[in-house]
């Protein structure tokens, strides 16, 4: 009951800041323009709004996870160095309500963005191809929802190992760039270093499936590869090409079989449900033992 | 059962701050409980202990037989707390802030009356975070109310309010504490303690140094009351040093000053000087609280820098001025 008290009081302070808003009509916009541009390729009316919506997950596995650090670094850490914390802890709760509660708030404002990308294109979708995949639709939506759930999951972890506001803002960029940034970039890539450290360092063979285990624990390659689950065969992304035969084609059910049980697809799951989990068992542990003055 | 109650309460910030050193203090229901010293003097992270916001490194505490750390919430249900430090960030107004606290309570007070109670009614409908310092800290108080609580904790309570505010503050305070509530009351102002608290307790870095009431206080003081007569004629010394209680005389010209251990002595001192002189004019000073604050507290932080007895009590009106 406290917990839902908690969750109502910050979701309705969040609900008034206008840079929340502005932030969730940005999202909407990108949304409406990846709609209007995409939609030129051949293909039925279906495929192309399946297609517009496989486009509009790539672009959320960049940016979705800013949405939801930004959403949620401040959650703990905010309340610690604003003495809202000091209220919370006054009355009726214990520090798991407050936990459970900023972790519901959080996930819900995060909900509301997508909420605005996905009406949007949906909106587009309908106006121009008169379609509506429901199966691609809604299965990218509660992918992408894990997706953000992941990272407000690591967000109010480092809020709450954070005792300060700057602490909490190096912890929130220190994420992006070590789950996101390093697995988009062609040159700084983690297989790369990986590759680097294994050959030259440890002077072994080649081993790509295990550069590709090691890329794989990030969120953002899971994200992607559990897209794949919601996508028709057809349109499937291939991520893990170093770790095919040469023959196989794009788009075919094989891609995904052929490769080993850790990397297929399938796996992306257990990937998700360990950054969804693990996070936040960490982040309430530092938070029921911290000293909070 | 004691609503609060510590046994052996430390607290170690590091290997080498010292907090809270070895408190036992046992606070009975419905009494006013004065907690006083000079800042740092660790008050606050006595309360904070009794609050679950930082945990003890040594010894317990228990709120109506509770333990403060393993049954938090239970306890939160029964207070009603002022706290330090806090701060009204969310975009909220007092209204709202007091809506959540009832609710967070479960409690069927009404807002409002609230609100009159610790007059921000008017102003309720802005946002918290936009008032002035006596404003939130009003609100704060008024939620601290809400639902009747059977112990109010206040932290520095008068931080930031006018007279008048702490004039009503206190006038609230002893309402609730006629209804049987206990009230845990912390401050550097003495005036306050005095004109509020049944008993009080003197810490200072981070120990207990006196526990008692104000009059307690002040007899266990080694503080020195002094008289002084002004009279038509110099006065004779004979036998005013030989009344008991009295330690020391001065006479210069017209004028006889005697310290007294004891402030009884003073009565004994008027009527033997009037015996042989007329007395035209008595200043009486007893022992100020000031003095005995410092006496207790050895000055507080301000202790190092050298000041003629004369001057504590500047320094401690400087204290009572801050925010």
């Amino acid at each position: 009951m406290s917990t839902v008290t908690v969750a109502k009081k910050d979701f309705k302070s969040a609900r008034r800041s206008k840079l929340l808003w502005a932030a969730a009509i940005a999202l909407g916009l990108i949304a409406a323009f990846v709609g209007y541009v995409s939609g030129n390729a051949p293909g039925t009316d279906t495929q192309q709004v399946q297609l517009l919506f496989r486009v509009l997950t790539m672009i959320l596995g960049i940016l979705l996870p800013i949405v939801a650090l930004v959403a949620s670094y401040l959650a703990i850490a905010g309340e610690r160095e604003g003495g809202g914390i000091k209220f919370l802890l006054s009355l009726p709760n214990t520090r798991r309500s407050v936990f459970i509660g900023k972790l519901l708030s959080r996930n819900g404002i995060v909900a509301g963005g997508v909420a605005f990308m996905y009406v949007a294109a949906i909106s587009v979708a309908l106006a121009r191809h008169g379609a509506f995949p429901a199966g691609v639709i809604f299965g990218t939506l509660l992918v992408t929802l894990v997706y953000g759930g992941t990272f407000v999951s690591v967000a109010l972890a480092m809020s709450s190992a954070a005792a300060s506001r700057s602490r909490a803002i190096a912890g929130a960029f220190g994420t992006y760039f070590l789950l996101v940034i390093l697995y988009v970039f062609p040159v700084v890539q983690i297989p790369t270093m990986v590759q680097w450290v294994h050959t030259t360092i440890l002077g072994a063979e080649k081993n790509p499936d295990l550069y590709n285990a090691v890329q794989y624990t990030s969120p953002y390659l899971a994200y992607r590869k559990a897209i794949n689950l919601v996508l028709p065969t057809e349109m499937r992304q291939m991520i893990f090409r170093s770790s095919l035969p040469e023959d196989v084609t794009r788009g075919s059910a094989e891609a995904n079989e052929v490769l080993p049980l850790y990397l297929q697809d399938e796996f992306s799951l257990v990937v998700l449900a360990f950054w969804l989990v693990v996070p936040l068992l960490l982040g309430y542990l530092l938070f029921e033992r911290a000293d909070l003055e | 059962m004691p609503s609060i109650q510590t046994n052996g309460l430390t607290k170690r910030f590091g290997d080498d701050v010292l907090a809270v050193d070895d408190l036992d203090i046992t606070i009975e229901e419905g009494e006013i409980f004065g907690f006083l010293g000079p800042n740092g003097a660790g008050k606050s992270t006595t309360i904070n202990m009794l609050l679950d916001f930082i945990r003890p490194s040594e010894g317990s505490a228990q709120v109506f037989g509770m333990d403060a750390q393993r049954e938090a919430a239970a306890i939160r249900d029964r207070i009603g707390v002022l706290p330090e430090g806090y701060g009204f960030d969310d975009y909220l107004t007092g209204r709202e802030y007091m809506e959540w606290a009832i609710e967070t309570k479960g409690a069927d007070d009404d807002p409002q009356a609230l609100l009159e109670l610790v007059g921000i009614a008017d102003d309720a409908d802005r946002v918290a975070s936009g008032y002035s310092k006596g404003m939130q800290q009003r609100l704060a108080f008024g939620m601290a109310l809400a639902d009747d609580p059977d112990l109010l904790i206040l932290d520095e309570p008068s931080t930031g309010l006018d007279p008048n505010g702490i004039q009503h503050m206190r006038s609230v305070i002893r309402d609730r504490a006629a209804n049987g509530t206990t009230v845990f009351f912390s401050s550097h102002i003495l005036s306050e303690v005095e004109a509020v608290c049944d008993r009080v307790g003197v810490m200072n870095e981070g120990r207990l140094v006196a526990m008692d009431s104000i009059e307690g206080l002040r007899e266990s003081a080694s503080g020195q009351a002094t008289i002084e007569l002004d009279c038509a004629s110099p006065p004779p010394v004979d036998g005013v040093g030989d009344i008991d209680g009295v330690s020391r005389v001065d006479v210069s010209g017209t004028k006889l000053t005697a310290e007294c251990t004891d402030p009884r002595a003073k009565v004994e001192v008027v009527k033997r000087v009037d015996r042989h002189a007329d007395v035209v004019d008595i200043l009486a000073d007893n022992t100020s609280l000031e003095e005995l604050f410092n006496q207790f507290t050895g000055g507080g932080r301000d202790s190092d820098v050298a000041t003629p007895a004369g001057d504590n009590v500047q320094h401690v009106d400087a204290q009572e001025a801050e925010p």
